[in-house]
């Protein structure tokens, strides 16, 4: 086992780039949907109900700090029923990769490389994600917190400059005109949050696995404030009904906004080009921790052997829907169930622990003082 | 014996010699009798012709011999201070009988007039002092011969370090012999905190290999971990410090060079300062400096000798050619081959203006200019000094020029590939520019196969190539990666020297503080304008 090296900025790293993914295309997309005006307000709502689940996952971590979920739940509500959980967990977090990939084959042979085959794409993908998990978490960790700044910087830059088209007037009334949709609006954007799930195998490396829940909540605010921006910038771009008709509103957004100075013309190659990090990250923690995962659950001590072995399985998940459509509907139905393994089962087994009094050993705190915290 | 300056390793690495002759004689003792002694070394290295074996009498009594190879001591020294000293018995002792248990005593005490000189007994022993330009006198009767230092090898000047040119700062470079290489960072660190140990790799050249480092401030474990690699080195022949580089860098299969070399004195005494380590070996004027990290790669000594605004921004100006190295061709070949519609339409026009007669995609234009710019440049390193610049004209000009108008290739992509080019020599660390230089090419074909997506997916695996790397445990990208606020001030830009109190923590030093902040301050406050006009009290 590596030591624990990872420090609270690099676990909100983790967090905010793992969460800000080829969803972001569509967010604006979901949001409208579910409430016309009141899109940056379902968001918001998401955001909390995201928040609320991951920190019963933080907290869940907090008490068993050297271990993943895959070994805490055995302890928790036994080998065999844990076992099952873990199984969902692995095979949902294999699907999200698939899925995630597909999506962003789907964005990059729609607008870009409009005669390469998505499959292609998909592959260069997955393969890309395939060879950078065989390193450690403590590497892992590094590599969120480099992309950080590729993250939201592109993002917040598409905002601000969207300002020069924006009108406040689409933004309300700003619960929206039909308030009965947003419950369901919330729970498909809350599934956008859910990679944050990674959390709990990040939290046995981290240097003080007492401030997790610092760094999810850091890593909350800033990925659900940026999906916020995001969603407010495009709607009072475009109006809500307007965006009904886009399929990746984000990126239309990207193509209205122009450089001062015109010095790119036009900016959604650009912005998708940077936004390959972004998939890149979601996609790499997701494979990442599928993984991982594995190699806890056959109680394994490397997970490298796994990096090439799921390959297969991933790229002919990603090739089951057949159109964009029907990719989309498995997006949400996925993302449904997704609720259920990433806050139901934590929090069922949060309750269970606390009831049977489990805990995992405290960590001797690092002595040496942390320069980061 | 004499305390040396240069300590030895405790554990002394002598590698099993594979000379066979050697071998036999393992263990042998010198048997006393001078006869037997000269008939050993003259039959291992009589056959050269440069193996001196000089006969006489030491104080006119006791028969001795004095060999050494003519061509590697230094003959005045072996007259006068050894010869000389032995033939005439020490005035204070004319008269007195001297037993021949009492020789090497009195010899060493009394007579020699040379300060390295110690006795030997192992017969082998003489064998490898010899080779190494000692000198071995041997005399009738002592169980030991003394071996005195006289080596003398030819070594040109000091000069100017070729590679690493500053407009302020030390002019000095080093030089081949190990001796003067540690006498330039010596006098530059005079402290008795500069510990140098040396140990011999190679089983064949037995180079000396220096290990230098600050006691209590470089991390003892970092000291322990180098000489742990360096002994375990086994190879024949080490003739330069690029040798061991090979074996000590963490992954040898990475284009990105993990350990840094320089050939100015001042930057290693810099760099052991910071707490790193740095290994010189004898004969090879570039010293190591462990562990590396990417930022050091683009900065240069004049960094810090310069004022800190100035030379943030030139560093800025560097980091951008060194991005420019790398990316600009495949950004080109991406745009102009997937995305035109990003670039203004005027210039877009222009562009395929230029473009219109060239019968190749552009990748395959670029990729063809870029090699032959490699070629080119490759030429103009091997070519003498004189023929060398005529050629870059001829080749760049010239031909450059011709493709052009031959429609071989479009204006613009001469353009791209001058900047790129003129960009790599921006970068100090010729290994470093060489790494971005070889990935230039798996990202032209990317950018040709998939555009700017291929771009990015290239830079990805780069950058997460990067990120994964080690040197000696630390993290390549380190202070950026993991975040180190006190080592930012040092990254992209240079902070001023006052507030760069700390040492890189990712060395993990002993003793971390390197400025005083409170002295600075006080250095401020009673600061004062003698000078001024109001102070004038003349009038």
């Amino acid at each position: 086992m590596e030591t624990r090296q990872i420090t609270v900025i690099q676990a909100a790293a983790v967090l905010v780039s793992t969460i800000i993914g080829v969803g972001v295309l569509a967010l604006p997309l979901f949001a409208v949907r579910a409430a016309d005006s009141g899109g940056p307000l379902v968001t918001f709502m998401a955001m909390l109900l995201a928040f609320v689940g991951l920190s019963l996952v933080t907290w869940l971590g907090m008490r068993f700090p050297n271990e993943t979920i895959i070994h805490y739940s055995e302890r928790i509500i036994g080998k065999w029923l844990a076992w099952i959980g873990s199984l969902f967990i692995i095979i949902f977090f294999a699907v999200l990769t698939s899925l995630t990939a597909r999506e962003f084959g789907e964005v990059v042979v729609t607008s870009v490389l409009k005669s390469t085959p998505v499959e292609v794409t998909v592959i260069v993908m997955l393969l890309l994600a395939a060879i950078s998990t065989r390193h450690g978490i403590t590497t892992f960790a590094h590599i969120h917190t480099f992309y950080f700044p590729f993250l939201l910087v592109p993002a917040l830059v598409i905002a601000a400059l969207s300002l020069k088209n924006a009108e406040v007037i689409n933004l309300l009334p700003i619960w929206g005109n039909e308030p009965g949709g947003m419950l369901k609006g919330t729970l498909t954007i809350a599934a956008l949050f859910q990679g944050a799930f990674v959390l709990t195998a990040v939290i046995p490396s981290m240097k003080h696995p007492g401030k997790a829940m610092k760094a999810s909540f850091w890593g909350m605010l800033v990925a659900g404030g940026l999906y916020v921006i995001i969603v407010a910038a495009t709607i009072s771009v475009f109006g809500s009904e307007e965006i009904k008709k886009l399929l990746w509103p984000t990126l239309e957004l990207a193509k209205a906004t122009s450089l001062p100075a015109n010095i790119l013309e036009r900016m959604d190659a650009a912005f998708l080009a940077v936004w390959v990090t972004a998939v890149f990250t979601t996609l790499f923690s997701s494979y990442f921790f599928t993984i991982y995962s594995m190699s806890h659950l056959f109680r394994l001590k490397e997970h490298k052997l796994f990096s090439y072995f799921i390959l297969p399985f991933v790229f002919v998940m990603a090739m089951v829907p057949q159109n964009i459509i029907q990719m989309y509907e498995i997006i949400e139905n996925v993302g449904r169930i997704g609720l259920i393994i990433t806050i139901a089962y934590p929090g069922l087994l949060l309750i269970v622990s606390i009831l049977r009094k489990k805990r995992g050993n405290p960590v001797a705190d690092n002595k040496n003082v942390d320069q980061n915290h | 014996m004499p305390t040396r300056k240069v300590r030895r390793l405790n554990a002394k690495l002598l590698m099993p010699s594979p000379s066979t002759t050697m071998d036999k004689y393992k263990g042998q003792q010198v048997s006393g009798s001078l006869g037997d002694t000269i008939a050993f070394l003259d039959g291992i290295l009589g056959i050269n012709e440069d193996f001196t074996v000089r006969k006489f009498n030491v104080f006119g009594q006791f028969p001795a011999a004095i060999m050494f190879f003519s061509c590697m001591v230094n003959q005045d020294s072996v007259n006068s201070d050894i010869m000389k000293a032995l033939m005439y018995t020490p005035p204070h002792l004319i008269g007195r009988s001297i037993e021949t248990n009492q020789l090497s005593d009195v010899i060493m005490n009394d007579s020699l007039y040379h300060s390295k000189s110690s006795l030997q007994g192992e017969l082998t022993a003489l064998v490898e002092c010899i080779l190494r330009g000692d000198t071995v006198i041997a005399v009738d009767g002592m169980k030991e011969s003394i071996i005195i230092t006289t080596r003398s090898v030819e070594k040109r000047s000091i000069e100017q370090p070729a590679t690493e040119q500053v407009i302020r700062g030390p002019r000095e470079g080093f030089i081949e012999p190990l001796g003067t290489n540690i006498s330039l960072i010596r006098y530059r660190l005079q402290s008795p905190d500069l510990r140098i140990q040396t140990m011999e790799i190679g089983r064949r050249t037995k180079s000396k290999v220096a290990v230098c480092y600050m006691d209590g401030i470089t991390n003892p474990a970092l000291v322990e971990e180098v000489h742990n690699r360096l002994s375990k080195i086994d190879i024949d022949t080490v003739l330069d410090s690029g040798y061991l580089e090979q074996f000590i860098e963490d992954n040898h299969y990475s284009p990105f060079p993990q350990v840094q070399y320089t050939e100015r004195p001042d930057k290693v005494v810099a760099n052991l300062a910071e707490g790193r380590v740095s290994i010189l070996v004898d004969g090879s004027p570039l010293a190591l400096v462990v562990p590396t990290v990417f930022n050091q790669f683009y900065q240069t000594v004049e960094d810090y000798t310069e004022r800190f605004l100035l030379m943030s921004s030139i560093r800025f100006a560097r980091l951008i050619a060194l991005v420019f190295s790398l990316v600009f061709p495949s950004l080109y070949v991406s745009i102009i081959s997937y995305n035109p519609e990003l670039i203004p339409t005027d210039f877009a026009v222009a562009v395929a203006g230029g473009r219109a007669g060239v019968p190749f995609p552009a990748v395959i234009e670029v990729i063809i200019i870029e090699i032959s710019m490699e070629v080119l440049r490759e030429a103009t390193i091997r070519l003498p000094q004189q023929v060398g610049g005529a050629l870059s004209i001829v080749g760049v000009l010239v031909v450059g020029q011709a493709a052009v108008a031959a429609g071989f290739a479009s204006p613009i992509t001469v353009v791209i590939i001058a900047l790129t080019t003129i960009g790599s020599f921006a970068t100090p660390a010729y290994n470093a520019a060489l790494a971005l230089r070889l990935l230039r090419f798996p990202l032209i074909i990317l950018a040709g196969t998939f555009g700017l997506y291929g771009v990015m997916i290239g830079l990805i695996l780069i950058a997460n190539h990067l990120l994964s790397l080690k040197s000696f445990g630390v993290p390549y990208l380190s202070p950026l990666i993991p975040v180190d606020f006190q080592g930012l001030k040092d990254l992209l830009i240079r902070g001023p020297l006052w507030l760069m109190n700390k040492r890189p923590a990712f060395l993990d030093p002993v003793e971390e503080t390197r400025v005083s902040e409170s002295k600075f301050d006080e250095l401020k406050k009673t600061s004062k304008n003698v000078l001024d006009p109001l102070n004038d009290k003349s009038e």
